[in-house]
């Protein structure tokens, strides 16, 4: 059954999209991550425009990230207020990434910046990722027992002046890391059509130290109402935020995200993010090869602007 | 230059042969509608080619050719090319065409070379390179190779395309043509241009509009997310907390 996607201009199949979002979903609910880094890059391949897909999966990614964020509320888990800190400075950063956005676009580097980003950033974590997950996994085979990493170990980053008490996730900690990577995912997530999970869960464990109890949450809730932020930033200004490929994906990821859930529980942690880590790098491996290998077609065409 | 030899020969086509002979000729749909499960529409054009009106003749004398060129909305296109750049591939090179047509179909009843001349399928505009005629870009060579390549794009893509057998004559004055606008055509205005063409001069031309636009829940939503793009935004965020929140709900997360 085709669906005529009225901001895309094409029609697509039904089933594609909502298998892909529900194939997607799953993934997602199995490592608790948005799954933007997986369905912009499939979109695009599957022929939707560049500028469609980063918009419209920014929409997903809100739905996808909504149950998770309640759920988390509901246990507790979530820290407000250093969620607020994160949200207002990633906001700031959407803004710069929207008009980063509209600006490649029109120079016709988009598709470049996309892919060395997705590159870079993918590459680099699920490389991260990978290291760490192996060893742990190593350690608990030879049956060595790993000490948690304790909320009061201090390094440099809490040495910085403009010290705010977060009292959820027990830290006294300046504000200025937390504004810089609330920046930094606002920016990356709008340019990318990412949510950004895969690197703030990392950057508040390891920067900050924030507790695991309440990494999980804080960072939904921060990507929900961030990528909600952001989606209205691009239907403003590019508009390009096609609602029924979103609506679609929508539908597909939600279903899928509880499937994956449930599947979560039969793995342990490491091995979960060992093989997210895999298909992190898998993604970014695909990019880099579209960078370096010859193209199929070295000419492309790009509508800039209606004259009629 | 180019623009004003234009002009001279279409002034001196339309007034040249005074023909006795007329056109009447129809379009199939004067709309095309966009629904949801849009997935391309047959068209069909046919006409007769009938004596005019002022003159005495009583049947015409054939053997005719019939062209039929069916143009969308025009936009602005770009060509882009990459090049390798340290091992690296980035788009280095651009070419801008002005008033390209986003879809632009020829059906004619015969090889385009065999019923008339280069000159009159270019002046006419005829052949998809004739559209890039008009480019920004002060070095002819590359426009033109730029220009070929993007109309082998747009053929790839299948919103061009010269048929040359697509035009059938039941009758010896009467014509028929199909053409299928595929999913993809842009939403505007297109024009369908009929040119009947003797012994290689054109004999008579004539043109129709039709629409080819979206309708309903479809229409609303593009128009909605141009006129109101903030609210737009805000329903977007709202049904997808909706859907999130509605999903948590219903397999009990």
């Amino acid at each position: 059954m085709q669906v005529y996607l009225p901001i895309a201009e094409l029609s697509v199949n039904l089933f594609f999209l909502v298998g892909i979002g529900g194939a997607v979903g799953f993934l997602s609910g199995l490592f608790g991550v948005g799954g933007g880094f997986l369905l912009t890059p499939l979109l695009i391949f599957s022929g939707v425009p560049a500028p469609v897909a980063v918009a419209s999966v920014t929409g997903q990614v809100v739905a996808a990230s909504t149950s998770g964020a309640l759920a988390h509320y509901r246990r507790g888990a979530v820290d407000l207020h250093l969620a607020l800190y994160l949200v207002l400075s990633g906001i700031l950063g959407a803004f710069g990434g929207v008009a980063a956005f509209a600006l490649l676009r029109d120079a016709g580097q988009l598709d470049l910046v996309i892919s060395v980003g997705f590159l870079v950033l993918l590459g680099s974590v699920g490389a991260l990722m990978l290291v760490e997950s192996t060893r742990a996994i190593l350690k608990q085979r030879q049956g060595v027992v790993i000490r948690e990493r304790l909320p009061n170990q201090h390094s440099w980053i809490h040495g910085l002046p403009m010290r705010v008490r977060f009292k959820k996730s027990r830290l006294y900690v300046s504000v200025l890391p937390v504004l810089i990577i609330g920046l930094f995912i606002g920016f990356v997530g709008s340019l990318l059509g990412i949510g950004g999970g895969f690197i703030m869960v990392p950057a508040l464990v390891y920067l900050l130290r924030v507790p695991g109890n309440v990494v999980i949450g804080t960072s939904l809730a921060q990507v929900v109402a961030m990528m909600a932020a952001t989606t209205i930033l691009h239907a403003v200004q590019s508009q390009s935020v096609d609602i029924m490929l979103a609506f679609c994906l929508m539908v597909g990821g939600t279903a899928g995200a509880q499937f994956g859930a449930s599947a979560g529980k039969y793995l342990r942690g490491e091995q979960l993010r060992g093989l997210l880590a895999l298909l992190v790098l898998a993604v970014a491996i695909r990019f880099g090869l579209s960078l370096v290998l010859a193209p199929a077609d070295v000419f492309s065409m790009a509508v800039t602007g209606l004259n009629q | 230059m180019s623009r004003l030899l234009v002009l001279l020969v279409c002034f001196f086509g339309l007034a040249g042969p005074a023909g006795a002979e007329r056109l009447v000729s129809q379009v199939s749909n004067e709309t095309v509608e966009i629904t949801s499960s849009f997935s391309g529409e047959r068209m069909s054009f046919f006409g007769a080619i009938i004596p005019d009106a002022g003159s005495d003749q009583k049947y015409v004398e054939g053997p005719f050719h019939v062209v039929v060129v069916v143009l969308g909305p025009t936009q602005n296109r770009v060509a882009r090319q990459k090049t390798n750049v340290l091992g690296v591939w980035l788009n280095t090179d651009q070419v801008e065409f002005t008033s390209f047509p986003s879809y632009f179909h020829v059906l004619s009843s015969g090889r385009l070379t065999d019923i008339t001349d280069i000159t009159t399928l270019t002046a006419n505009r005829i052949l998809p390179e004739s559209h890039t005629l008009a480019v920004n870009s002060q070095d002819w060579w590359k426009g033109a190779v730029f220009g070929r390549e993007l109309v082998r794009l747009m053929t790839e893509q299948g919103l061009f395309g010269v048929q040359e057998n697509a035009v059938n004559f039941p009758a010896d004055n009467f014509y028929s043509a199909r053409l299928t606008l595929p999913s993809n055509a842009p939403p505007g205005p297109y024009i369908a241009l009929t040119y009947v063409f003797k012994n290689g001069e054109i004999i008579a031309r004539k043109s129709e509009g039709f629409a080819v636009r979206k309708i309903g829940f479809e229409r609303f939503l593009a128009q909605s997310s141009v006129q109101q793009p903030l609210l737009y935004g805000l329903v977007c965020v709202v049904l997808a907390l909706f859907t999130g929140w509605l999903g948590g709900v219903l397999f009990k997360r």
